[in-house]
């Protein structure tokens, strides 16, 4: 029992409830509102890094560094999105695209701070439970997702969220009807992308070790695959799409199926990517509202 | 005769070249229905959209008069001005898709008092509060369902009108409210537009092809042609004058 509590199991499952926490927030973003943010690993990646930096090499308390990198995200979301976010939908596509590339790249760049291709570690739990260190700080990821999946299935029937939902739907007519748009958007925006960056501090202590190569594009397309097969404009579509891609490889057929020690680091990665596209070009064309499907 | 509610000076707009609208000096909203007429290009929309700001003038000035108050509203934001009191509704069919009618009247009660991110506990108190006035219009207007999705285009198009009553406005502009509504439904539309404009602080500029209603419900009526506002009289005047008669109604009007 204590084996698996802190084996590769609890890891993953630490993981996948990361994951659906950033596919959550991305259908508030882009399912809800219908902002385009290609830049999730920005936004998670510049939350996790931050938090490295301001936990190891400036030795700032643990709980701060997790506050002052998420609000460094929020800042930096909030800066952004003055810029872009009344923009068409292409351009807010790049330049969120844009600003991911930049946070991978400064993260390689600057090792005075990041220690670039080395990696930054070791980034501890943020408590010291024996072997159920890590059980707990998954139970720690999980009530966090939670919250923020909760969060989602109210506001859908709440005042806010159907503003959300008239701008994603005709912008211009809700500014006819007196709502400040643009400033709604901008604040939305912020802080769900600086609770991306919470969830790339949790993923920091998760992983212990943080390399640039975790801040690759990968990342925002995965949490976008996942959320287009659960069903974007579904409260529980980033979950059911995070399962059924995440933990269905990373956990169900990497710990259940026998795979040859040599075909698991080479082959697997690529048939993994394989499927998932697969996958998402089956959806869109048979199902383009996701798996769960419209609303009725 | 009220007081006046816009005040529009020296406004032009030109797409690539072309002038869409020049107004010299106009004022509006002295009467509760105004009519605005003219043929098709005259920039009658155009005009509506300057005042809203819908879309930028190239240069002029509107003043808006709220409860006697001077406030100029030429740089401010389409839902800035609607705010203070002035909307419009539309010609073309404007809808939130995933909005039933229901929810589209609740967004459009709403304020920003219950539209914060972390107020998500507040829709059964909105709801509460909005209930009368919406049953009140969806009783007067029957729709086939009220309580899910509008149908029809004409039903979208009244949904329209409504999601901008319920803002009780000062001053509302009306696009061709009733084009593509039944004879029933424009006959509640305009007694309604008469009993608004009666009973609240609300005037009306309407612009509509349908001549017999403008000269049914309008107390004074603009005519406007190539941009310009080129006459403004009772109905009787308008409809009297040669210049409308050959720029307008010779050509549309048989």
């Amino acid at each position: 029992m204590a084996q698996f509590l802190s084996g590769y199991a609890m890891y993953s499952f630490s993981s996948i409830v990361v994951f659906i926490g950033l596919a959550t927030l991305l259908h508030l973003q882009f399912g809800v509102t219908g902002m385009v943010n290609f830049g999730v690993v920005g936004f998670f990646g510049l939350g996790m890094y931050s938090f490295g930096v301001f936990l190891i090499q400036y030795q700032i308390p643990y709980v701060i560094s997790m506050l002052l990198a998420t609000g460094l995200t929020g800042v930096v979301a909030l800066g952004l999105g003055k810029i872009i976010l009344d923009l068409d939908s292409q351009s807010i596509l790049v330049a969120t695209l844009a600003i991911a590339t930049v946070v991978e790249d400064l993260a390689t760049t600057e090792k005075w701070l990041t220690k670039g291709v080395i990696g930054l570690g070791t980034v501890p739990f943020p408590f010291n439970l024996g072997p159920y260190s890590q059980a707990a700080y998954f139970l720690l990821s999980l009530v966090l997702t939670v919250l923020i999946v909760l969060y989602a299935s109210k506001l859908e029937s709440a005042p806010y969220g159907r503003l959300l939902m008239s701008i994603r739907d005709n912008e211009p007519l809700a500014q006819s009807l007196g709502k400040s748009t643009s400033r709604q958007k901008l604040y939305f925006f912020a802080i769900t992308s600086s609770l991306m960056g919470l969830f790339g501090t949790l993923h920091a202590s998760n992983v212990h070790f943080l390399v640039p190569r975790m801040l690759g594009p990968g990342v925002t397309f995965t949490v976008w695959i996942a959320l287009i097969l659960g069903g974007r404009k579904r409260i529980l579509g980033g979950l059911v799409g995070t399962l059924a891609t995440i933990g269905l490889f990373d956990f169900v057929i990497e710990t259940f199926v026998p795979i040859p020690a040599s075909a698991q680091s080479q082959l697997m990665p690529v048939i993994k990517l394989w499927i998932y596209g697969l996958a998402l070009m089956l959806i869109l064309m048979y199902r383009p509202s996701g798996i769960l499907g419209e609303k009725k | 005769m009220a007081e006046k509610k816009l005040h529009i000076r020296n406004v032009a707009k030109s797409f690539s070249g072309r002038t869409v609208v020049d107004v010299a000096d106009l004022t509006l909203g002295t009467h509760g229905i105004e009519g605005l007429i003219g043929p098709n290009g005259a920039g009658k929309t155009t005009l509506m959209n300057l005042i809203i700001h819908r879309l930028k003038m190239d240069h002029g000035q509107v003043i808006y008069f709220p409860n006697g108050k001077e406030l100029d509203i030429s740089n401010k934001r389409t839902d800035e001005i609607a705010r203070l009191g002035i909307v419009k509704t539309n010609q073309v069919i404007q809808d939130f898709e995933s909005l039933s009618i229901r929810d589209s009247l609740l967004l459009s009660l709403s304020t920003t008092k219950y539209e914060q991110f972390y107020k998500i506990f507040s829709e059964n108190k909105l709801r509460k509060e909005a209930k009368g006035e919406i049953d009140t219009y969806l009783d007067y207007f029957r729709f086939e369902n009220p309580g899910g999705h509008a149908l029809s285009a004409g039903e979208k198009k009244l949904l329209d009108i409504i999601r901008c009553l319920v803002l009780k406005p000062k001053y509302l502009l009306m696009d061709e409210p009733t084009a593509g509504l039944s004879e029933e439904q424009t006959v509640k539309v305009i007694e309604l537009m008469k009993r608004k404009t009666e009973e609240e602080d609300m005037s009306i500029l309407v612009v509509e092809h349908d001549l017999d209603l403008i000269w049914n419900v309008s107390e004074l009526v603009y005519f406007m042609a190539e941009g310009e506002i080129l006459l403004q009289g009772t109905p009787e005047e308008i409809r009297k004058d040669r210049t409308v008669a050959v720029k307008y109604m010779g050509v549309s009007h048989v």
